[in-house]
């Protein structure tokens, strides 16, 4: 324990030398992410605002064939322009977002009551399509319920009797939630990635860094265990690392007091920050423990780092495949690594907090997975080629 | 007091298998100097290296003050001082710092750790350099670091690898001074070299390693005999067996 101890005092020492990169290390992400948050945070917002409440532009075909519909369509903030030469040319070029098109059918059918045909051209992988359509079509529905029920009404019928069930939906999303929604997508990302990574300048130095510059010969000629050895080195990251998490913490935090509007809601409690720390503890541990294990097993520095690019993809691909296929929460979730971490970040910032069994299961797993890597990280560093780079 | 009994450690290359180590026996005493002397890639530093634990020899056994190296390696680090080839000193801290890491490494208490800077600073002339960084030291001063380092823990046995290497005169000379002292405390004391003057100059007893096999052993008079050689020079390159890589 007291190798254990002066190994990760020493490694500290010296990281705290080196100015520079502890700087960089510890307040880039913490500068970084406001500026991230509150630019996503209010460009999502401003979108989605201008484009509700702008004047929305629609081209219409055949207007004149159904001149009490475009006048009431004209009424709800929306400008019926003329009709475009090729429409569907003009969707594919985005001129336009949608275009409504009244065949000439349309009159013929109106007077004979039937269901009249009439066409909205729009092109559904567009994101800035999204908002436009919902406007047209809630228009168009309620020029439909209205002529609709004015139909029954001249007939003598009540208006009601064609509704046979009446919806009423309530959304359980809670307006939390809902705001959460484009932060629940990027934030756990961002953590994850700052705990699993944020200690790696330091791990590889350690290790691959210190094999390099020919010191792990000395000091493993030393009587300390080299498991000792080893685990002052992680736990020197993982100190290292749990630091930068922490005041990338604080920073979302202020973030979040600033931000106004668009973050009301979103739980940043004290106490939601300290159990994400908790729920990062193993990630860090985890990420640590690995890039030890690589360092221990290449030839450089540079090999090492070369993996880097490969790990800051594991984070995302449980999220991703989620995002693909979803399924509603469960148990094993909280047993894969990275997946694991994402729930747990989300439950939290969403204000549903995780049961006691999913917190035993994150916990109890996420640390015997870093345990098992530390056995075999541990066997790397009995390598014979591990002290002797000469 | 060390005993080295048929080493042999062997290395897979590109180019085929290597033996690096191949067959080495020798004894080193207490209070006596015993000089490892050979040309460059003779074996030496390999050797070494299966005497510190760091290496595993195919064949052979090493004690030191009795202790198996293979059975007891924690034993054995614990009773030697040892000075790599590569220094290995950490840049960014300064001598105080080195040494005291390695007095916690070693489970010393604090205390002692300073009385025994203090008395190896004395001894090996770095009041001046002990609280300044590393970095940017002289090829000496990381020398006389890595050696307090080595043996802030007081141990019986010191092994040096090419101790003088890249060092002046005067820095040389001090050295050699202090391999004495450290003799004349009844210490063990193993060093290489190429330089076969230096090896004259301060050894009790000579090893001298070709193609990694002992060629010859004794003090420097024995090895005249031995070889029919008024001029030890001469002696040590009849035993290698031709002039290559020898700096004389």
């Amino acid at each position: 324990m007291n190798i254990v101890y002066a190994v990760m005092r020493k490694e500290l020492l010296d990281l705290s030398r080196d100015r520079r990169t502890v700087l960089l290390g510890l307040l880039l992400m913490p500068l970084l992410l406001p500026a991230m948050l509150l630019g996503v945070g209010s460009l999502a917002e401003k979108r989605a605002t201008t484009q509700l409440e702008k004047t929305l532009q629609l081209p219409v075909i055949g207007a004149e064939h159904a001149p009490n519909l475009v006048a009431f369509v004209a009424m709800q903030n929306i400008e019926i322009l003329p009709a475009p030469k090729d429409a569907d040319a003009d969707i594919r070029e985005q001129n336009y977002d949608i275009i409504l098109r009244i065949p000439d059918t349309y009159p013929e059918q109106w007077r004979s009551s039937a269901a009249a045909d009439i066409e909205l051209i729009y092109d559904s992988t567009r994101r800035d399509t999204e908002i436009p359509l919902r406007r047209v079509q809630g228009t168009l529905e309620a020029y439909s319920a209205t002529a609709g029920k004015l139909r029954l009404l001249s007939r003598g019928v009540s208006p009601s009797l064609d509704a046979a069930v009446r919806v009423n939906s309530r959304d359980l999303a809670t307006p939390e939630a809902k705001r959460g929604q484009v932060l629940a997508a990027m934030l756990p990302y961002l953590l994850i990635l700052s705990a699993f990574l944020g200690g790696a300048y330091l791990v590889i130095d350690a290790t691959a860094g210190e094999r390099e510059r020919q010191s792990l010969e000395p000091l493993l000629a030393t009587p300390a265990s080299r498991e000792g050895v080893m685990s002052g080195k992680i736990l020197a990251a993982c100190v290292f690392g749990m630091v930068s998490l922490l005041l990338i913490l604080l920073s979302f935090k202020a973030t979040f007091a600033f931000g106004g509007g668009i973050f009301r809601g979103i739980d940043v409690s004290w106490l939601v920050i300290a159990k994400l720390l908790v729920v990062l503890v193993p990630m860090v541990l985890l990420g640590t423990v690995l890039l030890t294990l690589i360092a221990a097993s290449v030839k450089s520095v540079k090999e090492a780092q070369s993996y880097m690019s490969i790990l800051m993809f594991l984070p995302i691909i449980p999220t991703i495949a989620l995002m693909v296929s979803p399924v509603k929460d469960q148990l094993w979730m909280f047993m894969v690594p990275f997946l694991a971490q994402n729930q747990m970040i989300v439950r939290l910032l969403r204000s549903e907090p995780p049961s006691a069994l999913e917190w035993s299961t994150y916990l109890g797993v996420g640390i015997a997975i870093g345990a098992l890597l530390w056995l075999i990280a541990s066997r790397m560093y009995h390598r014979e080629k591990l002290a002797i780079s000469a | 007091m060390i005993d080295v009994r048929d080493l042999h450690k062997q290395f897979k290359t590109k180019n085929g298998i290597v033996k690096a180590v191949d067959g080495v026996s020798f004894t080193a005493n207490d209070g006596e100097i015993t000089g490892l002397l050979g040309p460059n890639g003779a074996g030496k530093t390999t050797t070494m290296r299966m005497l510190y634990t760091l290496m595993t020899p195919d064949r052979g056994t090493v004690t030191v003050d009795g202790f198996d190296i293979a059975k007891d390696a924690e034993a054995v680090r614990r009773r030697l001082g040892v000075l790599p080839d590569a220094r290995g000193v950490y840049k960014r801290l300064s001598p105080r710092e080195n040494i005291a890491y390695f007095g916690r490494l070693h489970g010393m208490k604090e205390d002692a750790i300073a009385k025994q800077t203090q008395r190896l600073s004395d001894a090996l002339g770095m009041a001046e350099i002990m609280d300044r960084q590393t970095e940017g030291f002289s090829q000496g001063q990381r020398t006389k670091t890595a050696i307090a380092r080595a043996l802030v823990h007081d141990p019986r046995n010191v092994i040096l690898d090419e101790p003088t290497n890249g060092l002046d005169v005067m820095t040389t000379r001090a050295m050699r001074e202090f391999l004495r002292h450290l003799r004349s405390e009844g210490r063990c004391v193993i060093f290489s070299s190429h330089i076969m003057q230096e090896v004259a100059a301060l050894c009790d007893r000579i090893v001298i390693i070709a193609k990694g096999q002992v060629v010859a052993q004794g003090n420097a008079d024995e090895l005249r005999a031995h070889y029919g050689e008024e001029n030890l020079e001469d002696a040590f390159v009849k035993a290698i067996g031709s002039e290559e890589g020898l700096h004389l």
